[in-house]
């Protein structure tokens, strides 16, 4: 092995990371197939699911690279849906899809906003002045 | 707690997509990540089921790897 004691806990701590990684994919990888398997009486061998699991893994690097240099391009440092719109840009299908799945969520989340404000407006009026801080979990990024 | 249909938990693909990024300043929206996860699964199925129709005009019961081999640069085209 090459690797001195100089390696710092970091790396082996995000190797770690990268297997652990790795292994959620594949766990989902194999129950899609699975469903797949199922829908069109086949079934999948380990190699396959493997290798599928491999490409997306690898695909996934390949988005988010692509979705980081979209967000830089325009000036941001968090992505947004706009970026994955351009990531589906491809498959003109799926692309009709990503772009209506994204006025849904936003639909959505303009909904539960103003359910919201309409629930806080009827506290503050209820029970007078009382701190409006509530939990902030409509947009904030899930990433750290 | 793990739904009836399969699909990829918000939280690992945050996870795995910032794990990804070079920069660390980098974040992704909360409607990034739901929409990449829509994605992911789309590439995922788009894979099993190529994979699928493959075997099935070589008249297979096994979906094998060679299959997958076949539709990959189509489907790496295709996203």
């Amino acid at each position: 092995m090459f690797c001195s004691f100089s390696i710092s806990d970091y790396t082996c701590l995000t190797m770690d990371f990268h297997q652990l990684l790795k292994a959620a994919v594949h766990f989902t990888v194999g129950r899609l197939c699975q469903e797949v398997g199922q829908d069109c009486d086949k079934e999948f061998s380990k190699q396959v699911t493997a290798a599928i699991a491999e490409t997306t893994f690898r695909q996934c690097d390949n988005f988010a690279k692509d979705l980081e240099a979209f967000a830089r391009h325009a000036k941001r440092t968090t992505i947004n849906s706009d970026d994955v719109k351009l990531i589906a840009r491809r498959s003109s299908a799926l692309s009709k899809y990503i772009t209506k799945k994204c006025e849904d969520l936003i639909s959505a989340n303009q909904e539960q906003k103003e359910r919201k404000k309409r629930k806080s407006d009827k506290k503050r009026s209820s029970e007078g002045e009382q701190a409006e801080a509530r939990p902030g979990d409509d947009d904030a990024g899930e990433a750290e | 707690a793990v739904g009836q249909e399969a699909e990829h938990r918000m939280e690992t693909v945050g996870k795995l997509f910032s794990f990804f990024f070079k920069d660390e300043k980098t974040k992704i929206s909360g409607d990034a990540v739901i929409l990449m996860t829509e994605m992911l699964k789309i590439f995922v199925e788009e894979a099993a089921r190529r994979s699928v129709k493959q075997a099935d005009a070589e008249d297979c019961d096994l979906v094998d790897i060679e299959h997958f081999e076949k539709i990959l640069p189509q489907l790496l085209l295709d996203f």
